[in-house]
């Protein structure tokens, strides 16, 4: 069903004439985008009214006798429910003859038996329904009812925005864009919807405008700049550091009465993780062991080793504290391109693999031999790790239904944008919101294999992980303990860590948000010859 | 009762009881030429009267850094008390960057959490997993300082990773 956005032959003319409200910026005849693409008209100027009317039909219809109702029903053909106005001044006038169910000023200005404006009806639709979930998460801050108004509206447009990019119908995505560009100037921008809306409505429009169906490539940052946005990132909220100190935690249990151990990071970054780890090393009863890192990393292309380097940095720190240590860099720029023999594990030590965010990058389109992630965990498992070790964000951002990854995502990126809001230090505050922002982007701009932000919930690793050898490994009561007091050293309250079965979810009040998980592998099984 | 003062002032030799006034220990008497006493004192001092300890004068303040004060008031209250814990924490900065950056900011965080935001000084123990955190979070600030470059002890304001303990809690 078409959109007929200025058409302007309605009959409802009479029924809805001039408001009291002061004149948005807007043609007067101007229908509602977001309706429109429900297949009602309804023009923008009446929303309100509508609206309150809606919400009075409602109540009426509760307090009728059932009798009533069924007449109503049996003179559908009189009714024209696209003209969605009209419609409801007839069912009103129809149940109950004594109200007048319009007349110019009776909207908002008239108290008795109308709900106030700041509340809008919700018109019962799948897609609506899912947005009453998503503004249940904005709820946090204190808004006026106008500025809340807007702020429901912003995610009703965005979510019809979305659909209209699913269908392809770019013309009309374009417009909505317009029309949450507008809206944006309405809200605060500072926080909530306001600040997470504009990254959306930034995405979208970068989508719809460069190239619908194929999705953008985004621009790559240099190794350099990634690596500040993830720092700041590191500072800002506590995500990773709850990351890397479970992490830690489980690698050094796994390592309890071993001699020589091989850490593999597929990410090392600026190693920060690994300080931590150190220092627990030389702190344990019996002694240090040897300790080799191995770190994974792209390659930098302006001359500097930069894995080198934080080798270097990393080696320092461990003789300062009497740990036996080396270091190995690997440069590449994706995990499927390191081949086993690059990191040159020997039998007789004990390794363990740690993932942070890394996984999630190889579930995109595969090649001829199989998604890339399963050979990676091929070949992790080849290596007999102690412990794999994985933490990934938990949401569901690779369903191959853009609205859902869309709706998904605007819910899952809302939240981690309300824990952000607590912490007030800058520039790391406004830097992790850019590192953020890159992830939007590229979960709802990106497609195919420039999408590698493809994360999927724990349950789903799971699945995968027992799939592919491996069995799960408890994480203990000390990690638990160790998180708890990790955040309670945050001065904002909402964080929350629970245990799900073994595995540590850090959460903002009760949305678990990453999640951390232990796995070893299980032996291959000896292959019997059998001419495979 | 024989008084011989230090000065050999005033010598009695009757059994009277000496007057406070004149004759009362305290005159003569300075903590600073029984070193060993002063350090006993300040070990038992809580983190800010060591610090302000530390402005009386110049030998006070040479006195007062000494790092194994810092050790003690670090992990006085820890049961059990850590070992071989020593060497690793000198090579990190010190005990007393040690209270300064990690030890303070975590104790009066874990401490307001539990009374709910009143600030009174509580003499409280921690535990195991308590001290591993700071050590932890130690060493972690260690490294970024080693990032940024010099790696020596740049004053006494930690760096960027536990700036979020100096962030007031939302009370």
């Amino acid at each position: 069903m078409g959109p007929t956005p200025y058409n302007s032959s309605n009959s409802s003319s009479s029924a809805c004439s001039s408001s009291t409200k002061p004149p948005p910026p807007q043609p007067p005849d101007q229908m509602d985008h977001l309706l429109a693409g429900a297949g009602y008209k309804v023009r923008s100027n009446d929303l309100t009214q509508v609206a309150e009317r809606l919400e009075h039909l409602e109540t009426v219809m509760v307090k009728s006798s059932p009798v009533d109702i069924s007449d109503i029903g049996n003179d559908a053909v009189y009714y024209n429910p696209t003209d969605l106005a009209s419609w409801v001044d007839s069912l009103l006038t129809e149940l109950n003859p004594n109200v007048s169910g319009s007349g110019s000023g009776s909207g908002s200005g008239s108290g008795s038996g109308f709900v106030s404006g700041s509340g809008p009806a919700y018109v019962s639709d799948p897609v609506m329904n899912d947005m009453n979930n998503v503004y249940g998460e904005f709820g946090q801050q204190v808004v006026t009812p106008i500025e809340e108004d807007v702020s429901i509206r912003l995610v009703h447009v965005l979510m019809t925005c979305a659909e209209a990019v699913q269908r392809g119908d770019m013309s009309l995505a374009g417009l909505l864009i317009d029309d949450l560009q507008g809206l944006l100037g309405r809200v605060n921008s500072g926080c909530g919807i306001g600040k997470v809306g504009s990254f959306f409505v930034d995405a979208l429009s970068r989508r719809v405008v460069n190239s619908p169906q194929n999705g953008v490539v985004q621009v790559d940052l240099s190794a350099y700049e990634n690596e500040i946005l993830y720092h700041h990132y590191y500072e800002a909220c506590p995500y990773l550091k709850f990351a890397h100190f479970t992490a830690n935690q489980a690698i050094l249990e796994a390592f309890d009465g071993q001699d020589c151990v091989h850490v593999i990071d597929f990410n090392l970054m600026q190693g920060l993780q690994w300080p931590a780890l150190i220092q627990a090393l030389a702190l344990r009863p019996g002694g240090p062991p040897l300790l080799r890192l191995t770190g994974i990393g792209p390659p930098s292309l302006d001359g500097r080793d930069s894995l080198r380097e934080i080798g270097l940095k990393l080696a320092e720190l461990a003789r300062s504290v009497n740990v036996r240590f080396a270091f190995r860099g690997v440069a590449a720029s994706r995990l499927d391109d390191v081949k086993p023999w690059m990191l040159q594990v020997s039998p007789k030590e004990a390794v363990a693999v740690n993932s942070i965010m890394q996984l999630h990058k190889l579930l995109g389109p595969g090649g001829p031999r199989g998604p890339p992630v399963d050979l990676v965990l091929d070949w992790i498992r080849d290596l007999n790790p102690r412990i794999l070790m994985v933490v990934e964000q938990e949401s569901n951002h690779n369903q191959p239904e853009f609205l859902d990854r869309f709706t998904e995502s605007l819910y899952y990126y809302s939240t981690m944008f309300d824990s952000l809001d607590a912490c007030t230090a800058q520039p790391e505050k406004t830097l992790a919101e850019l590192y953020i922002q890159r992830e939007i982007c590229n979960v709802v701009c990106c497609e195919g294999s420039a999408r590698v932000e493809r994360h999927e919930p724990l349950v789903r690793w799971r699945e995968r992980l027992t799939g592919a050898g491996f069995a799960p490994l408890h994480l203990g009561s000390n990690a638990f303990k160790q998180a708890r007091m990790l955040l309670t050293l945050f001065s904002a309250e909402g964080y929350s860590v629970e245990e799900n079965e073994g595995c540590l979810t850090l959460g903002w009040h009760s949305r678990p948000l990453i999640a951390a998980s232990a796995w070893q592998a299980i032996p291959k099984p000896s292959v019997v010859t059998t001419g495979r | 009762m024989v008084h011989i003062l230090e000065n050999g002032e005033h010598f009695r030799a009757d059994n009277r009881e000496p007057e406070p006034e004149h004759e009362g220990f305290g005159s003569g008497f300075s903590i600073n030429d029984h070193l060993d006493l002063l350090i006993e004192v300040l070990k038992r001092l809580d983190g800010r009267s060591l610090g302000a300890a530390a402005c009386v004068c110049r030998q006070w303040c040479a006195i007062a850094r000494n790092d194994s004060l810092w050790e003690h008031l670090c992990f006085r209250h820890v049961s059990p008390p850590p070992v071989g814990v020593r060497p690793v924490v000198s090579a990190l900065g010190g005990y007393r960057r040690l209270y300064m950056v990690c030890v303070r900011p975590v104790l009066s965080r874990l401490k307001r959490r539990r009374l709910g935001g009143e600030s009174e000084v509580v003499r409280r123990v921690w535990n195991q997993h308590e001290v591993e955190l700071s050590l932890s979070l130690f060493c972690v600030e260690y490294y970024e300082r080693l990032l940024v470059g010099g790696g020596r002890v740049a004053g006494d304001s930690p760096s960027s990773s536990l700036k979020f303990l100096c962030m007031p809690v939302n009370v």
